[in-house]
């Protein structure tokens, strides 16, 4: 199957390949999976006390669509609120892609692995301002 | 074509039906092995070699359909996911979040296989083969606890003691998982394996 240009630029070029300490401050971590294919993809995010995300790294072992749509995301969640980086939805990373059906598996997996990520700062944050109240999700 | 009289049969039935068993998610694997032996007897195609052009093509269409229900039937994998098939369900209607220490435990596998592939010293390859091997038991024992509540949940299904949708829900994550580390213990063999002469 042909990749479309943009899954081939992500995934010949990809953006914010790596990762940050599991430990940083700031930083959330979300690994997630996609059984039926055996794919596997890190996205981590540095976020600010104010819940602005700084910077992102990502690492997949997968094929070329779930590479380039973690490679997308690292751009795009860049400088949103959390609120916002929440709120995307895969069908935005299928459109931006042109990812065809067999693939939009790739992309729901990227968008659960915003959400796992901000879910770990949120808990890591919680974790250590213990004595404050829990904010509301 | 049925075994009693020879005649053919409806070509609707399931596969459980195929080999005269209940639609039960606990099979003895002896069990099926002597249906499956003596109904292919039965049913041979050249038992009816001169027999009429109808009768010929059910048993054709009888020994393949009964060849399929053995091999889907006898790997209980393949049996759960057609069970989930025959009420309707499939794997991949449902979210397929897998839990998150599996997840983690197929990135760290996946980062080594990564490593190993792009180590060049055949010392740090060495040490990072053994550590893969040492992860592929822990993939294994991974593997074994989901095929075990695979067993528990076909038993908990015939004794009648599940509710159907958590037990459909259950055997979707089970299913899933022994999915994504099946492939994971693929890609581990494949790269432990000594590379070919050929190559």
């Amino acid at each position: 199957m042909a990749y479309s240009s943009k899954v081939m630029s992500h995934y010949t070029n990809p953006r914010n390949v790596g990762s940050f300490g599991k430990d940083e401050a700031g930083v959330g971590t979300g690994i997630v999976g996609a059984p039926e294919c055996g794919d596997v993809m890190k996205l981590q995010l540095k976020i600010s006390d104010e819940g602005v995300i700084e910077d992102a790294r990502f690492k997949t072992f997968g094929c070329g669509s779930a590479i380039a749509s973690s490679s997308y995301v690292t751009e795009l969640v860049k400088g949103k609120k959390i609120e916002e980086a929440l709120a995307i939805k895969n069908s935005l990373i299928v459109q931006e892609l042109n990812l065809p059906p067999v693939k939009i598996h790739c992309s729901v997996l990227a968008e659960d692995a915003i959400k796992a990520a901000i879910s770990d700062w949120q808990k890591r944050k919680g974790e250590k301002g213990s004595n404050k109240k829990e904010e509301a999700a | 074509m049925c075994a009693q009289c020879g005649g053919p049969v409806a070509a609707e039935l399931d596969l459980f039906g195929a080999l005269g068993m209940p639609r039960r998610l606990v099979i003895e694997p002896a069990e099926l092995e002597q249906r499956y032996h003596d109904l292919g007897r039965r049913i041979h195609p050249d038992r009816f070699a001169s027999g009429a052009p109808a009768v010929k093509e059910a048993s054709l269409k009888g020994t393949a359909l009964l060849t399929r229900a053995y091999r889907v039937l006898r790997d209980p994998v393949s049996r759960g996911l057609y069970w989930l098939e025959l009420n309707g369900e499939k794997l991949s209607d449902d979210n397929k979040q897998v839990p998150p220490e599996l997840a983690a435990l197929v990135f760290e596998v996946q980062e080594q296989l990564a490593e190993l592939r792009e180590a060049s010293e055949p010392t740090a390859s060495e040490s990072l083969a053994a550590a893969i091997r040492e992860w592929r038991g822990t993939v294994q024992e991974a593997m074994d606890r989901a095929r075990d509540a695979l067993a528990m949940n076909f038993a908990k299904w015939d004794e009648g003691r599940a509710e159907p949708n958590s037990l459909i829900a259950e055997l979707k994550k089970t299913l899933s998982e022994i999915a994504y580390l099946r492939t994971l213990l693929r890609d581990i063999d494949r790269e432990l394996e000594p590379p070919s002469l050929s190559g």
